[in-house]
């Protein structure tokens, strides 16, 4: 068999059943990781999750700052209520409210998907494998 | 020099800080050393079965306190408080760095590392790339971010012993380097006591501990000296106007680049800090990894969000009471480095709070530099000297070698932190571009690129050690190079500050490292198998780690390469 075998090839699923399927005939032992290639269902969904998260990141923790570099005067000035210079209180706060708002969205997101494809973390494992169906297809799920 | 705050002063001794012997707050901060013991004790006893697989069944928020109380060294507790102080808008590019780099490492490499199943850098390293040397490069990594690390430390434990202690006066030292060497050697014997106690499990409680020290110190303050009543965290922005303009003023003090490439190096550093990784090993799945993961950055989030608090009161009390904070003379590093315990004591509350504040700042970094010795010492012993060095080393012999290594840091750290030349928090950055630099590309090209191979690797992680002592020689970190002026290029001072020299370094090393594992030969198969197996989505049983799910498979189907 060849290393990168991958049962699915298609750019995107079918119907989300179809997916799901696809998905659990997959075998990870015979399928190529690359970040930039995810080749399973599961992997291109958490994949999506995941850049989408990113990107996002990237505007939190660094956005405050290249705004106050770019408009410099609407950034120093005061916020309602608070009283915060807003550049403050975007970096001071909004940085680090915002990491931990995306990491509590992101562990939420991937437990939808493990519900999705039928993964329950919460039954002990006892198959040493972790491994149930034939890279062959051989077991319907 | 475009280094952050290069402000300096020979005798180092904090300005206004009440420098004396004192009873209550000395019999606090043992206190304190000795509960953590206790507790270790404790959980020792009440644990008979092999502490690691008890270990394992640690749920979502003790895991998030434990990997809280793992981050909180003198640099978040005294460190952080003290570069917002000294240079405003630039010290909150720590305030994100050290936090936001908990999200980067939720998504790419927490949930993966736990399936992986290899919880030190030069275990996951060697497994990965199947080399040795690749493991020694990342053990001595290990040794390094431990030595660079703990300088901070040390230059931490020096000051806020002072204050509680006093000076000591012996002839040819000074009052903090009198109290430097002392910390520093209880440190090493807590690390022998608790190494013996199994203190992994009692960082809940050093938690606990630290951030209610913190906590009530900030709370206190800001009631007593009126600035705040119920959340000081939000309430001292009332204050940000009525301060100087060089606390809130954005690049006033450090120019736009140099807070982004200060961030970037952080936060990517936080994902390749061995002492950060070994805190999914004592989770029972990846699904708890990750839920630990966001509750270990909001128990982080407490401190660093009532940090700049703590920081605007303290500039505030400096000005009222010692001098203006900022211009000529302006408050010194030293001070600032302990402006959370004298902001504290300038609000005129009773010594023995104040002495409490301080003994959280002492324990926050007697216990971080404990966890980076063992973390630095065992890359020595067993991923050298056993693995490489004497292969047939007996256990009584790895351990004469892990102690002599723990001896080694601690010499190395008292010489280094006998001057230090900068702030606690730029002392410890300097750990976090090597991490971010040799590191993290490994970790995150070995779990998301199967094709990463050994010479890539190796390449790779040369390339980094490189990258990183050029900037550091170049202003002459530690006094290395020309006594401290270092060699003083400015392209490179501009361009690749050894505070945050990661946002060039990181790069050049993903590139290195991927041009040369394509133009070598692929991974073996049992290795892309490994990597595989972590990112499949369905459950593995607890005790196993990607490789023997590999082994068992081809053991079962050896026609299948």
């Amino acid at each position: 068999m060849s290393d990168n075998t991958s049962h699915d090839t298609r750019p995107d699923g079918g119907v989300p059943g179809d997916v799901v399927n696809r998905e659990q005939q997959t075998d990870y032992l015979q399928t190529e990781i690359n970040i930039l290639k995810p080749s399973t269902p599961y992997m291109r969904d958490h994949l999506k999750v995941i850049w989408t998260g990113f990107t996002v990141w990237i505007f939190t923790t660094f956005g405050p700052v290249t705004a106050t570099v770019l408009a410099p005067d609407i950034m120093t000035s005061t916020m309602p209520v608070l009283g915060f210079p807003w550049h403050y209180f975007g970096i001071a706060i909004g940085g680090p409210g915002g990491s931990l708002l995306l990491a509590a969205w992101y562990a939420r997101k991937r437990d939808q998907l493990d519900e999705k494809y039928g993964i329950d973390h919460s039954a002990p494992v006892t198959d040493p494998g972790g491994q149930t169906t034939a890279a062959d297809g051989g077991e319907e799920a | 020099m475009a280094a952050a705050v290069p402000l300096q002063e020979s005798a180092l001794l904090p300005e206004g800080l009440n420098v004396s012997f004192k009873l209550l707050p000395a019999a606090i901060v043992s206190a304190m050393m000795l509960s953590f013991l206790v507790i270790g004790f404790i959980y020792k006893v009440a644990d008979t079965d092999d502490m690691w697989v008890a270990g394992r069944s640690i749920g979502n928020i003790e895991n998030g306190m434990a990997i809280g109380a793992n981050w909180m060294s003198a640099a978040s507790y005294l460190g952080m408080a003290a570069l917002i102080a000294l240079s405003g808008v630039y010290g909150l590019a720590f305030v994100v760095g050290w936090t936001t780099g908990y999200f980067v490492l939720l998504i790419f490499l927490a949930a993966q590392m736990r399936r992986f199943g290899k919880y030190t850098a030069p275990d996951f390293v060697g497994d990965r790339f199947n080399s040795d040397s690749a493991r020694a490069i990342a053990a001595i990594t290990t040794f390094l971010i431990g030595f660079v690390y703990a300088i901070g430390q040390a230059r931490g434990m020096g000051l806020v012993g002072l204050y509680i202690f006093g000076d000591p006066g012996i002839p040819g030292l000074s009052g903090y380097q009198s109290m430097m060497i002392l910390f520093m050697v209880i440190t090493i014997g807590y690390l022998a006591l608790s190494g013996m106690l199994g203190a992994t499990k009692n960082m809940v409680f050093q938690y606990l501990i630290l951030i209610i020290a913190f906590l009530v110190g900030l709370y206190a303050t800001g009631w007593a000296a009126g600035y705040s009543t119920i959340l000081p965290q939000l309430e001292y922005a009332q204050l940000i106007s009525a301060l100087s303009a060089e606390f809130s003023e954005p690049f006033v003090n450090e120019s736009y680049y140099l807070w982004i490439a200060t961030a970037v190096s952080l936060a990517f550093g936080t994902c390749g800090l061995p002492h950060v990784l070994v805190r999914f090993y004592t989770v029972d799945n990846e699904r708890t990894a990750r839920w630990s993961t966001v509750w270990g950055l909001f128990f982080i989030a407490l401190l660093y969000l009532s940090a700049p608090a703590y920081a605007a009161f303290g500039t505030d009390l400096y000005s009222q009471n010692i001098r203006p904070a900022f211009g000529d003379p302006g408050m010194t590093s030293a001070a600032a480095d302990v402006i959370v315990v004298l902001a504290t004591q300038l609000s005129g509350l009773p010594s023995w709070l104040v002495g409490f504040v301080a003994a959280g700042g002492i324990a926050a970094a007697v216990a971080t530099t404990a966890g980076l010795f063992i973390a630095g010492s065992s890359a020595i012993s067993h991923d050298i000297y056993a693995n490489i060095i004497n292969e047939d080393a007996s256990q009584r012999k790895q351990m004469i070698v892990g102690r002599l290594s723990i001896v080694a840091l601690g010499v190395l750290t008292m010489a280094a932190a006998f001057d230090p030349q900068a702030p606690i928090a730029a002392l410890v950055s300097y750990a976090f571009s090597l991490a971010a630099t040799v590191l993290f590309p490994m970790f995150f090209l070995g779990l998301w690129w199967e094709r990463t191979n050994r010479q890539g690797a190796l390449t790779g992680m040369i390339t980094g050690l490189i990258l990183w002592l050029i900037p550091m020689a170049n202003e002459g970190a530690f006094g290395i190079v020309n006594g401290g002026a270092g060699l003083g290029i400015d392209v490179i001072a501009t361009w690749m500050p050894a505070i945050g020299s990661a946002i060039v370094s990181m790069p050049l090393v993903f590139v290195v490292t991927i041009v040369v594992s394509l133009m070598t030969d692929n991974p073996p198969q049992e290795t892309r198998q490994m990597v595989r197996q972590c990112h499949s989505p369905r459950p593995m049983a607890q005790d196993r780690t990607a490789e023997e799910v590999v082994a068992r498979r081809t053991d079962d189907s050896p026609a299948d390469d």
